[in-house]
């Protein structure tokens, strides 16, 4: 069992006493589901909070509780009578949560979870839908419709891809596991056929998906919601990147950062696919240098397209 | 003594008092402190911080400026410890509930949140994941300050801002503020991972109305600036011509050519952001015109080619 510090224990106690005093004696299993204890922890903690109170801590000032018959009683703990306020982080958390999920279903502007995103916004002094704002990514309503309809049914389809790191159109048939958005793109993981492999697919590079009568197995446990999974055995690249490019370390899977002077970093990072790797050079351009790997990658790529404009 | 029992302690003896209390007087008062001086400052600086880790505001104060001038205590406001009670019916607290568990925000969980509001709902297996979202760490403090309407300052693009923050977006994978730059004098949106130093607060609460949103989504990348508006014009292979017309949307296309590609039309106050998206597409796009931004984009790829 992971040891919970004191300091985490506080933050749940604080949260558990307002809603048990609140209550006639509600059962220790409830309380225990409600806040993720077991049940003999929620009693350790109930049992020290036996001993808590004001100076001069005789039994008259003392918090009462009362653990009898798989219940629990709190009293003589008015000053813990309502829960702490939310932290900015906590309120962000729920409302990005709920403003995505609204946006992922096409939203719902009079069901619960919009009501109650308004509610716990104004208590916090804002307002839901004009202070976060959530775009999870251009896609088509009906693709992801299909998409989505197999994966929860575990029916197969067949999708027309166009693979961004190959540079390359092609048919495949799918078991579509999951569809998710990460970092601001939709997804479909599940198993290609094609390949006879595990794939991750993004839905705005699927022209054209069709639901096929084939049903298939969904695997023991979801996938994770990664964009992307670097391979020990992909391919490695090592770039100098000059301090306007210094977001590439936030928005790439870097596994090396090396800090050089003047603000200059030095980065490693997985590069499975070449066309992925030309994006980046060549949009970069000047504020990057390849110093480990193949050097004439991003002249190869410039001078394909500079074709294009020749002539 | 268990240290979560001196933590609750504390935590009560600073919500009860009606007056500020000297960390002599809670050293007295509270068990389970260390009679040593030295020992007692080190376990109270502890305790503190955790209670500021949490969100409880520990606040110093004079405690009597009158009768022992400055003699400091401290006390917890009871108008800044308590939730707001947002009186949240049960479904739209499990709707949240659920909500909380099928999306990710890196960086944050809102486990702790909905314990305050009540604890976890029970509800039938395990939520389909939706979604992860990117975090940064500048994210706390700028919706600290967009809810408490106070200014903040940072650094970006080399420069020190000091701007009043009124909203977050996610698009495109990245966390923008929308909010008025005070020494631009009008709006401006700042890409959250290009800011280059911490978010500070720098003001008092309260100065400043948000506006409503105009415009309910962001423009796209190249709209974001204040350049000579150009307005441009892209060729994009039938491969890709699907995908980049639902991009822009479809006011954007200007024309559809038997092939299979596409024509889009669109204005560039941000060149570099416009440069970026072209080459996204490698050599399946080609920028028609105008002149100078075709001749922009090619002296940027010969430069890429030394010597």
């Amino acid at each position: 069992m992971p040891r919970v510090s004191a300091d985490d224990r506080l933050g749940r106690l604080l949260a558990v006493i307002p809603w048990v005093a609140g209550r006639d004696g509600p059962r220790l299993d409830e309380v225990g589901a409600r806040f993720g204890y077991k049940e003999a922890e929620l009693v350790d903690d109930l049992e020290l909070l036996f001993l808590c109170g004001l100076h001069p801590y005789t039994p008259d000032v003392l918090i009462d509780v009362d653990i009898a018959d798989g219940r629990v009683w709190i009293r003589y703990a008015d000053y813990f009578s309502r829960p702490l306020r939310l932290t900015p982080a906590e309120g962000l958390a729920l409302l990005a949560a709920g403003r995505t999920v609204l946006a992922a279903s096409g939203g719902d502007d009079d069901g619960p979870l919009a009501r109650g995103l308004d509610k716990l916004a104004a208590a916090m002094g804002v307002d839901a839908t004009e202070t976060v704002e959530i775009e999870l990514g251009p896609v088509a309503e009906d693709l992801l419709g299909t998409l989505r309809a197999a994966a929860a049914g575990h029916r197969q389809v067949e999708i027309d891809y166009y693979s961004f790191g190959r540079d390359q159109r092609a048919r495949r048939v799918i078991d579509p596991y999951a569809v998710f958005s990460a970092g601001g793109q939709w997804y479909v993981a599940g198993w290609c056929h094609r390949v006879d492999d595990e794939r991750l697919f993004r839905v705005d590079r699927i022209s054209t998906a069709t639901l096929l009568d084939t049903a298939f197995d969904p695997p023991a446990s979801p996938p994770e919601l990664a964009a992307y999974r670097p391979d020990p055995g992909d391919r490695r690249v090592t770039l100098e990147l000059a301090p306007s490019a210094r977001w590439v370390v936030e928005q790439y899977p870097v596994e090396q950062v090396e800090e050089l002077d003047g603000g200059r970093v030095r980065v490693t990072l997985a590069a499975s696919q070449p066309a992925w790797l030309e994006r980046l050079l060549l949009r970069l351009g000047p504020a990057v240098t390849v110093v480990g790997g193949d050097d004439g990658l991003a002249c190869g790529a410039a001078r394909r397209v500079l074709a294009r404009y020749q002539g | 003594m268990h240290r979560l029992e001196r933590l609750i302690n504390l935590v009560a003896a600073l919500l009860h008092a009606d007056r500020p209390l000297t960390a002599e007087e809670l050293r007295a008062r509270l068990p389970g402190y260390a009679e040593d001086k030295a020992a007692f400052r080190r376990a109270f600086e502890r305790d503190k911080e955790a209670l500021r880790d949490l969100g409880i505001p520990v606040v110093m104060e004079p405690v009597d400026e009158a009768r022992d001038p400055g003699v400091m205590g401290y006390r917890i406001p009871k108008e800044s410890y308590y939730l707001q009670d947002p009186g949240l019916a049960p479904d739209e607290l499990a709707a949240l509930h659920l909500a909380a568990s099928a999306v990710r925000l890196e960086g944050a969980s809102g486990v702790e949140a909905l314990w305050k509001l009540g604890g976890e709902v029970a509800e039938e297996g395990p939520a389909p994941a939706v979604a992860a979202l990117p975090g940064t760490a500048h994210l706390a403090p700028l919706f600290a300050a967009i809810s408490a309407r106070h200014p903040v300052t940072f650094g970006y693009r080399g420069r020190p801002r000091r701007v009043d923050p009124w909203r977050l977006s996610f698009r495109n994978g990245h966390w923008y503020l929308a909010g008025h730059d005070h020494d631009a004098g009008e709006e401006r949106v700042y890409r959250l991972d290009r800011i280059e130093s911490d978010v500070a607060a720098a003001g008092a609460d309260a100065t400043f109305d948000r506006p409503p949103p105009g415009d309910p989504l962001l423009p796209p990348p190249w709209e974001l600036g204040s350049e000579e508006p150009l307005a441009a014009r892209l060729l994009v292979d039938p491969g890709q011509a699907g995908w980049a017309a639902s991009h822009v949307g479809p006011d954007a296309v200007e024309e559809r050519r038997p092939d299979g590609s596409v024509v889009l039309a669109v204005r560039v106050t941000n060149r570099d952001a416009f440069r970026s998206f072209v080459l996204g597409f490698l050599d399946h796009a080609e920028v028609l015109g105008p002149a100078e931004l075709r001749s922009e984009l090619i002296e940027w790829l010969e430069a890429l080619c030394p010597g």
